[in-house]
């Protein structure tokens, strides 16, 4: 284990979680990241036994998650595997396909409702031009959210998923707190 | 505008880049007699036509895909849309 | 107080508000029109270039005339109209567009002059002498101009935007807006319902018409309450969709807190786009009046107008109770208004009807085939003069309305330019069938303006939109209405000699359109320019088609044949705030903070934005007094010792593939394929075009797995073109592209010492020249166990490593390399001295990567190889590409200390300095703490052959020039020995 210390994409020790009336928005500074691209003519492998989705949709299975990034791409996301060599992990499992780390390539913010898929809902009206009523659990995209570039995962009812640029965590958590704070009113 | 994304469905065109003509899929064989003439025409010559035009968008906001969109430059109407890896994939079988 | 009794008000909500500085008493529910005529006050405004006096003349969003500035300080807003400026507590109100006082405006002196301010007035006066323009006309113009003033001073208030979807968006919440909303909200489909107005009912606020037998605000309530509890029905009011966008797409601005005196935790705005499956436009119709000789008196307005503040906000229009009204009308519409306001006890003088059989449908007296053809009262009406068959008499009345006819609102069926379609029946407009796609337009904004056919039509219109997109819809139960009496004559306006308005805000009279006949100014669209009307904040909306009507007349055409104007969004004012949204300042883009800002920030280093990026500039130590002192120190700890850079903005796109070499061959202009496992090659892009395009590098990992890097400036450009090359125009290669910059905190450790200190940190790393040589690339692990990966690459022309990390130990490393390069000197420098090394070293960068440049310019000419193809390779050999004779090249200014500025151009000593005998540029410029002397790089023509050569630096801008001496743009190690050390 290395002796250097890590800080989370908001450049804190510890992961940042807010509470904003009924949203609360957690930094997952857990989240193993990478993606998964198949080569030429390969079939879809089935890494850590998950099925891989389709489009525009995203699947979970214990700690592995994947969600539809692009044709013949997926993003795996592996729970509490942010320190650990999560690509190296991938690549045994697929070793025909072209893995790249990603962990530090993205920050994750999970948003959890305690009133259900309203707040969630109010909240996606006043970021993305995403019809949240056509985005139920299951879906995943990549779409604009104040001119950052973000994947949205709707985990369920009641949690969504924000995993945008590491190097723009600041400027996104600030983007989504607004948002969350303007829905208390 | 809306961008019929051949997966994805209707997108905001905000999420899009836009290239223009699709004719740029088209480039020349370096290695043809008048490759540099080809090439002059291929780099500089567009049809730019008042109506039904094909060309590049790029999903840069979404799935990273470019598209070949048929759209009408008078109306805005969008009379399709297809992977452009597939345009190009078919036109070379 | 000129209150009428019933209304919409809520006679136990009293509020306070002062208007030009009087104290007045309103009630909730009012607007600030409606409070004013409520205490008696007719006289709202001036008019914009006569500054005559003027009242209100509409009840909504049209107004022409009663423009205010709302509120003081930081929130003082110009140009609101009082029609739709919602009554609140404390609301203090201005009149603008006057010096002094309202009553005697010192501008009134231009009405005196208006001979001179005829139609094309601007276009004729100010066109000469020319040199009046800059320094009398415009500053003349803009002082007059523009009616209200802004405060100067920040907004202080938050504007919000966001993004809604339905399967139907309805425009208006009138009879058939709600009748739309029921049908469609009981089908079950996503309905929004949108209003400008704060409550529902549309007209049938400013009606008496009765639904069902009863109050009909009783059945808008219902089906408010109704609407409410489905939850697949959104109702928005305050909100003004103002615009149609391609396929479905709507701008609207709800306005959240406009009507408080402070938004609170609110925000002010909200800019809403809507994308819709279909729409119902239902945004009902605008009535028009009837130009007649001096009919801009405060007094005088629409009987419409004047009809809703009766029955809506209980108000007569009067400046004392007991004047008696008049109403001038063409049709029937106009005996409604007679009709209610006598139902309130207002005193009706009669109805001055154009038509020799006009009807008579209450207890009221009618003055047939008659029309009004003058007015008096300097400050507000007093009298009108009634003229039958050329006798006149002059009647003593407080106000007057006037009824004109209505025309249907049909501009956002117009934002794509569909043309309306003129209705002989109707003597309007009606919206174009060509209109929007999926947009239906109901009711009076599809020229069904009875409350019964409204109702049915809403309905019908709501069925039709669901039915085209698979939602089936049923027939509701409607409420029993009637259709009141609506024929009219085609009665534009009253002939006279005196001047008769039709654009109130802007001025213009029938005799400027009639000016602007006699000129020629014929189509509409001149005519418009020629007078400026139409052109006002009000776009027009109560004076185009009488404008077009006295224009047909004296063309001796039909109204479609002479014109029609079509709208273009918005609909109405929106303000510049609220589509600026909420972020200003530094949060008003998205920042990219690399990995080790919060370090670097710490250290007190300065920062500069690259793009999003924000990047360390300089690191300023204690008693350093210049950044120069700061940026010249942190250069030579480089070249003498180690220093340390954060290059994580540089773009990084991780390429794999069977094909991934081939494709890079493509991509890049010299061989990429030929590189070896574990080895770095400096790589060249082209513009298709020919032109130098990006620099980067490209490391080999694997066979087929390779990490290029771009600059930080084209790092998205480039991923995207590498994109377009793979799917666009080889998809057949095996190859897969993903981005990686931000995973990687990437770290420049250089100078001579660098590979001491790397020594420390890594985990048994053979560092050696023999084991790692320059261009050398590995993963390995560093710090007990943290993967990373290394390159031997050198911008500066040092011995120099770039260590990559996971992005979030990049702050650990950097701490860490300088506590375990302490005793190295290991100094932070940012992107000032970076540019200082890359000049020196004679590095191409962003100003000589300019997109005008080549590779021969660059003297990277052998790397355009001849051997494959490559983006750009053909047409980099093109004739005029391949003669061209300027090269990069390093100058020294003779003066060691004077500063070569960068843009300037270079000339032969003593020659003229032309286009023609220039030599070349310089590029890029700085100060060298390594040679003490000022230094700088450009394009020469045959540079190469000129080293020693003393050229002239010219400044023309700042009238300076120097002496440079042309020498090698390598000024540091020219054999490059250090790097390969």
């Amino acid at each position: 284990m290395t002796d250097l210390t890590p800080i989370t994409a908001l450049g804190g020790t510890v992961a940042r979680t807010e509470v904003f009336g009924a949203l609360t928005t957690t930094e997952n500074a857990d989240l193993g990241l990478a993606s998964l691209s198949l080569r030429a003519g390969q079939e879809v492998p089935q890494p850590f036994g998950l099925m891989l989705p389709g489009v525009g949709k995203a699947v979970s299975m214990g700690d592995y998650a994947a969600f539809w990034t692009g044709r013949g791409q997926w993003m795996i996301e592996a729970a509490g595997k942010a320190e650990v060599d999560f690509a190296a992990m991938l690549k045994s499992e697929v070793p025909e396909c072209s893995v790249t780390e990603q962990t530090d390539g993205f920050t994750a913010f999970e948003i959890a409702s305690t009133q259900g898929a309203r707040p969630i809902e109010a909240l996606m009206a006043k970021l993305v031009n995403i019809d949240p009523k056509a985005f139920g659990p299951g879906q995943a995209t990549r779409t604009g959210l104040e001119h950052m570039t973000v994947f949205l995962i709707r985990r369920a009812e009641d949690r969504l998923a924000v995993i945008g640029m590491r190097t723009l965590a600041g400027s996104l958590w600030h983007a989504l707190a607004v948002a969350a704070r303007r829905l208390e009113d | 505008m809306l961008i019929p994304h051949p997966l994805l469905g209707l997108r905001d065109s905000q999420e899009f880049t836009y290239l223009g003509d699709a004719n740029l899929m088209h480039r020349p064989d370096a290695t043809a007699e008048n490759a540099e003439a080809q090439f002059c025409d291929y780099v500089f010559q567009r049809e730019n036509p008042a109506g039904v035009h094909r060309e590049l968008w790029f999903h840069e906001q979404g799935d990273r895909s470019w598209l070949v969109v048929t759209r009408d430059t008078t109306t805005h109407e969008i009379l399709g849309a297809e992977l452009a890896s597939n345009v190009k994939l078919g036109a070379a079988e | 107080m000129t209150r009428l009794t019933g209304g919409l008000i809520d006679r136990n909500a009293p509020l306070n508000f002062t208007f030009n500085g009087k104290a007045y008493k309103g009630f909730q529910g009012d607007t600030l029109a409606s409070a004013l005529l409520g205490n008696g006050v007719q006289l709202m405004g001036r008019s914009f270039k006569y500054h005559r006096p003027r009242g209100v003349v509409a009840a909504g969003s049209e107004e022409p005339n009663a423009m205010v500035e709302l509120r003081t300080g930081a929130r003082q807003e110009p140009n609101t109209r009082a029609t739709v400026a919602e009554l609140f507590d404390g609301l203090t109100a201005r009149s603008q567009n006057h010096i002094g006082p309202l009553h005697r405006d010192f501008l009134a002196v231009n009405d005196l002059l208006s001979p001179f301010f005829a139609a094309g007035f601007y276009y004729k006066t100010f066109m000469w002498p020319k040199a009046f323009w800059e320094k009398l006309y415009e500053p003349m113009i803009r002082k007059a101009a523009g009616l209200g003033s802004l405060s100067m001073l920040p907004d202080p208030d938050d504007y919000d935007k966001g993004f809604l979807h339905c399967d139907l968006l309805i425009v208006g919440a009138g009879a058939a807006g709600l009748a739309a909303a029921l049908t469609a909200g009981r089908a079950g489909a996503d309905v929004i319902l949108a209003d400008e107005d704060f409550a529902l009912g549309g007209r049938l606020m400013s009606e008496s018409d009765a639904l069902d037998g009863a109050n009909a605000m009783d059945w808008v309530a219902s089906a408010k309450a109704e609407l409410e509890s489905l939850p697949n029905v959104r109702i928005m009011t305050r909100t003004t969709v103002f615009g149609v966008y391609d396929h479905g797409i709507f701008g609207a601005v709800e306005r959240v807190s406009d009507h408080l005196a402070v938004p609170g935790d609110k925000v002010r705005q909200t800019l809403w786009r809507i994308t819709a499956k279909r729409t119902v436009l239902a945004a009902g119709a605008t009535e028009r009046h009837i130009p007649f000789a001096d009919n801009d008196r405060p007094g005088v307005m629409l009987a419409g107008a004047m009809r809703a503040y009766a029955n809506r906000w209980a108000v007569s229009p009067v400046k004392r109770d007991g004047d008696a009204i008049a109403i001038f009308t063409n049709g029937d519409d106009g005996h409604r208004t007679a009709m209610d306001l006598i139902a309130r006890g207002a005193k009706v003088l009669g109805v001055i009807d154009a038509r020799e059989a006009a009807p008579r449908f209450g207890d009221y007296e009618v003055f047939a085939g008659s029309t009004v053809t003058g007015t008096k009262g300097r400050l507000g009406l007093t009298s009108i003069e009634v003229t039958r068959n050329g006798r006149s008499e002059w009647h003593s009345v407080g106000a007057l309305g006037v009824a004109g006819g209505w025309n249907p609102n049909v501009h956002l069926a117009s934002h794509h330019r569909g043309r309306p379609v003129w209705n002989d029946d109707l003597l309007a407009f009606v919206p174009s069938p060509d209109g929007p796609k999926g947009l239906i337009p109901a009711g009076a904004a599809a020229g069904k303006g009875g409350t019964a056919e409204a109702l049915t039509d809403g309905m019908k219109a709501a069925i039709t939109a669901l039915s085209e997109i698979g939602v089936a819809a049923s027939e509701i139960a409607l409420p029993k209405a009637e259709n009141m009496p609506s024929e009219q004559a085609a009665f534009w306006h009253v002939p006279g000699t005196k001047r008769a308005w039709v654009d109130f805000q802007n001025d213009v009279t029938v005799k400027d359109i009639a000016l602007a006949h006699k000129e020629n100014m014929k189509p509409v669209e001149h005519l418009k320019r020629w007078t400026t009307l139409g052109m006002a904040t009000d776009q027009g909306k109560t004076s185009n088609i009488s404008a077009l009507a006295v224009m047909a007349e004296l063309t001796g055409k039909s109204i479609p044949e002479t014109g029609t104007t079509i709208f273009r969004p918005p609909y109405t004012g929106v303000s510049l705030a609220v589509l600026g949204g909420g972020d200003t300042g530094p949060l008003f883009r998205p920042r990219r903070l690399t990995p080790t800002h919060h370090w670097a920030e710490a250290q007190g280093a300065a920062f500069v934005e690259v793009g999003q990026w924000m990047r360390a500039q300089y690191f300023p130590r204690t008693g350093e007094t210049t950044w120069r002192q700061t940026v010249d120190r942190e250069v030579l700890a480089v070249r003498s010792g180690v220093g340390l850079c954060d290059v994580t903005t540089l773009g990084k796109v991780d390429v794999q593939g069977a094909d991934a070499g081939e494709f890079l061959n493509r991509m890049y202009s010299n061989m990429m394929g030929a590189l070896k496992v574990g080895m770095v090659r400096y790589g060249l892009m082209l513009r298709e075009d020919g032109h130098a395009y990006d620099d980067g590098t490209c490391a080999q990992m694997a066979e087929d797995h390779y990490v290029v890097t771009t600059t930080t400036a084209n790092a998205g450009l480039v991923y995207r073109q590498m994109e377009f090359a793979h799917q666009c125009l080889w998809p057949e290669l095996d190859v897969q592209l993903i981005s990686t910059t931000d995973a990687w905190a990437q770290i420049a450790v250089v100078g001579p010492k660098s590979r001491e200190l790397l020594t420390r940190i890594v985990d048994g790393f053979d560092l050696s020249n023999e084991a790692f040589p320059f261009m050398a690339c590995s993963e390995l692990t560093i710090c007990n166990g943290l993967r990373a990966r290394l390159f031997r690459i050198s911008f500066s022309g040092e011995l120099a490593y770039e260590i990559a990390v996971p992005a979030r130990y990049g702050h650990a490393l950097m701490q860490r390399l300088m506590e375990q390069g302490a005793d190295l000197g290991a100094t932070p420098y940012g992107t000032e001295a970076l540019a200082v090394l890359r000049i020196e070293k004679g590095h191409a960068a962003g100003a000589e990567l300019n997109g005008q440049t080549t590779a021969q310019m660059l003297g990277l000419g052998k790397m355009v190889s001849a051997k494959k193809d490559s983006i750009g390779a053909v047409m980099s050999r093109r004739e005029g590409m391949a003669a061209e004779k300027r090269r990069l090249v390093g100058f020294k200014p003779l003066e060691a200390q004077t500063q070569v500025m960068a843009g300037s151009h270079l000339f032969t000593q003593g020659e003229a300095q032309t286009m023609t005998s220039d030599q070349g540029w310089v590029t890029s410029s700085c100060y060298s703490p390594h040679l003490e002397s000022y230094i700088a790089l450009g394009f020469l023509k045959n540079g190469a052959e000129r080293m020693g050569e003393v050229l002239i630096a010219a400044n023309p801008l700042e009238g300076k020039e120097l002496k440079v001496e042309v020498v090698s743009a390598h000024f540091v190690d020219p054999e490059g020995g250090r790097l390969r050390d």
